[in-house]
């Protein structure tokens, strides 16, 4: 197991927090928690190890299209970037929902 | 339309099951509530712990839906979400017991003890067990086993004691997992390759033919709705884990030289016999039997199974039913003849609790009851999983548990071995536990090269896991720090103790019998218990409580 973290500054503020995936192979879970203070912080622990790089170059890409201030909390049981990528967007999209 | 129940996550199901917007989640993900025990094996935890607890109405009626994720460490059972489990059947028994009625959902998908956190996994099942046997007076507690990790292990022995059971074709619902079968039994016994064998022997189907699950049903939402809406309304049986007499005709029916077959089973259910096979008695020796000669006097058995001993003595001035599981190298179970608990030895104990609860039902003073605990394992083989060994050892558990209920004070002394669904079935439903401070003791939920293999780790590798996580740990020592024993007796020689000896623990049984009450809750009073070995449960049980209210 490894666990990093990023943070990057982000403009848009999010109204609620919101939940998707499971710890389960392949798949990860993320929690999303506003915050105000104008930064994106991603909090990671993964089952696979040495893969850290690959992590900042998805987050930067989230970022860089989606502006949040809020922090990510991710439990990862050997997701590929594709799934992450998709577990982002769908966390993102919960968070939106009214 | 035709929805798949199968294939939603846990949180998934619980919504599903319940009416729309009245879905309500106690300790969710925010509160992160995560196992303390994982990080350190390097294993990443999850911020549920892998178990919803998800409180709404179904069809209009008060229900809460506990939801086990399978595809978190396969459902396993750990510290944390074993609490939740546990402490939330116990609120729901609470809100029962003054008048407001709350249905228990349970989905089982999981594996059993969370390998992990091992012996947190049996305390935690034995609670979850405890509290159900108590709800089944008020409400149906009812069952799911939809299917991918499918029902194992102790919570499988936990699945047999619910009111009403549904399962799909698909799912899998037995004690011992295949690969474990053949581990222990090898592979002529079982072979865990056989797919096709593993669905005859333990799936659904199969389970409702025999009579082990009450409802099959087709992987589809409303299906499961229709079946949870008929449990409901349907008058509760009297539990299998009652019928004592029906299901020990079949297992004395069956011939364990020969693999039997659904058809037998069926037939041995339908055809109940009085006949008991005698049985040779090899009076092999043991601890158990060792201990239990010590504290009866050396009283005849009243059994009329030589591999289970019960007597009754006045024990410190008070009636006392003292049982134990002893081996026999004559046993007809061949896989139980070193003194595992096997479908014998768990219905056999089941009746003689029964028998004290029925006899004592309308004395005041009730007797009390000792069990000697010196159990190596559950037995593993082919017949054990077709007849439903967790039934046996679900009907001992809960025999104890009743006996709890009905106002005898249960205690159990460790005085050898205590593992897995064993010690399940024979002492965890004690209100007090003692042991002797023996290094020979292993408690555990499986033997080093089962949790090896399970765990894809080297016996090496578990063991430096071992020295990070006291609840991995096999010694007695590690296991008082986890809160569940009163006390360690040190003595000069557990394997023939002196007359001093047995004097020593005769005194301090009779203290634990003395303080002895009708729950397990001391197990989380305990000065180990509170400043390390159930810190979490107790934070759990703190902040579900809040959140209850």
């Amino acid at each position: 197991m490894e666990s990093f973290s990023f943070i990057y500054p982000a403009g848009k503020e999010i109204k609620q927090r919101a939940h998707t995936g499971v710890v389960g192979s392949g798949d990860l879970e993320i929690l999303l928690e506003p915050r105000t203070d104008n930064h994106a912080e991603f909090i990671v622990r993964t089952s696979s190890d040495g893969f850290k790089e690959i992590w900042k170059a998805v987050f930067e890409r989230f970022i860089s299209l989606n502006d949040i201030s809020a922090t990510f909390i991710i439990n990862d049981f050997g997701a590929t970037p594709g799934v992450v990528n998709l577990r982002l967007a769908q966390v993102l999209e919960i968070a939106n929902q009214k | 339309m035709h929805t798949s129940f199968i294939e939603l996550k846990g949180r998934e199901r619980a919504l599903a099951l319940l009416d729309k917007n009245s879905f309500n989640e106690l300790l969710g993900p925010f509160d992160r509530m995560e196992s303390p025990h994982l990080a350190p094996q390097g294993i990443v935890p999850e911020s549920d712990d892998g178990v919803v607890i998800a409180r709404g109405t179904f069809s209009g009626t008060d229900a809460v839906v506990l939801s086990i994720e399978g595809a978190f460490q396969g459902g396993g059972i750990g510290e944390v979400c074993g609490t939740k489990l546990a402490a939330s059947l116990e609120h729901i028994l609470t809100d029962n017991k003054n008048g407001k009625k709350v249905i228990p959902i349970i989905i089982f998908d999981t594996g059993g003890v969370r390998l992990q956190e091992a012996n947190y996994g049996l305390l935690l099942i034995s609670e979850i067990q405890s509290a159900i046997v108590a709800l089944r007076d008020y409400v149906p507690v009812i069952g799911l086993i939809p299917g991918n990790v499918g029902s194992f292990g102790g919570m499988s022995i936990t699945a047999a004691l619910c009111s009403n059971l549904i399962m799909t074709d698909v799912a899998r619902f037995g004690l011992n997992g295949p690969e474990v079968i053949e581990q222990e039994a090898g592979i002529k016994e079982f072979n865990s390759r056989d797919r096709r064998l593993i669905w005859d022997t333990i799936g659904g189907t199969a389970r409702y033919e025999t009579g082990l699950v009450d409802q099959l049903v087709s992987d589809d939402i409303s299906a499961f709705k229709n079946a949870v809406q008929f449990a409901i309304d349907s008058e509760r049986p009297v539990p299998r884990t009652h019928q004592v007499e029906k299901y020990l005709s079949a297992v004395n029916q069956l011939d364990p030289n020969v693999k039997a077959s659904r058809e037998d089973i069926v037939r041995f259910m339908n055809n109940p016999s009085k006949e008991v096979p005698e049985i040779e008695d090899a009076k092999t020796p043991s601890r158990g039997r060792t201990w239990f000669a010590a504290l009866t006097d050396s009283s005849a058995s009243l059994s009329d199974f030589p591999g289970v001993l019960v007597a009754d003595k006045e024990f410190n001035g008070q009636a006392t039913r003292f049982i134990a599981v002893v081996p026999n190298a004559k046993n007809r179970y061949r896989r139980a003849v070193n003194g595992e608990v096997g479908l014998q030895e768990g219905w056999v104990l089941a009746k003689y609790i029964q028998q004290v609860i029925q006899e004592d039902a309308n004395k005041e003073v009730k007797r009390n009851i000792v069990a000697v605990i010196d159990v190596p394992s559950q037995a593993y083989g082919y017949n054990e999983e077709l007849m439903g060994i967790h039934y046996a050892c679900a009907a001992s558990a809960d025999a104890y548990a009743t006996a709890r209920l009905r106002g005898h004070k249960v205690t159990g002394l460790i005085v050898g071995n205590a593992i897995s669904g064993a010690f399940l079935a024979h002492g965890l439903q004690s209100s007090r536990l003692i042991a002797l401070d023996d290094k020979d003791i292993n408690v555990q939920a499986m033997s080093k090269q089962s949790a090896a293999r399970i765990t894809k780790r080297t016996i090496a590798e578990l063991e430096e896991a071992t020295k990070k996580v006291p609840a991995m740990a096999y010694d007695i020592h590690n296991y008082y720090s986890l809160g569940a024993l009163d006390l360690l007796i040190k003595i000069g020689n557990a394997d023939s103790p002196t007359v001093a000896d047995v004097a020593l623990v005769s005194k301090e049984l009779a203290k634990a019998i003395k303080d002895g009450d009708f729950t397990l809750g001391q197990r989380l009073k305990t000065q180990p218990a509170i400043t390390q070995g159930r810190v979490s449960s107790i934070k759990v049980r703190t902040k579900l409580a809040e959140q209850w209210h």
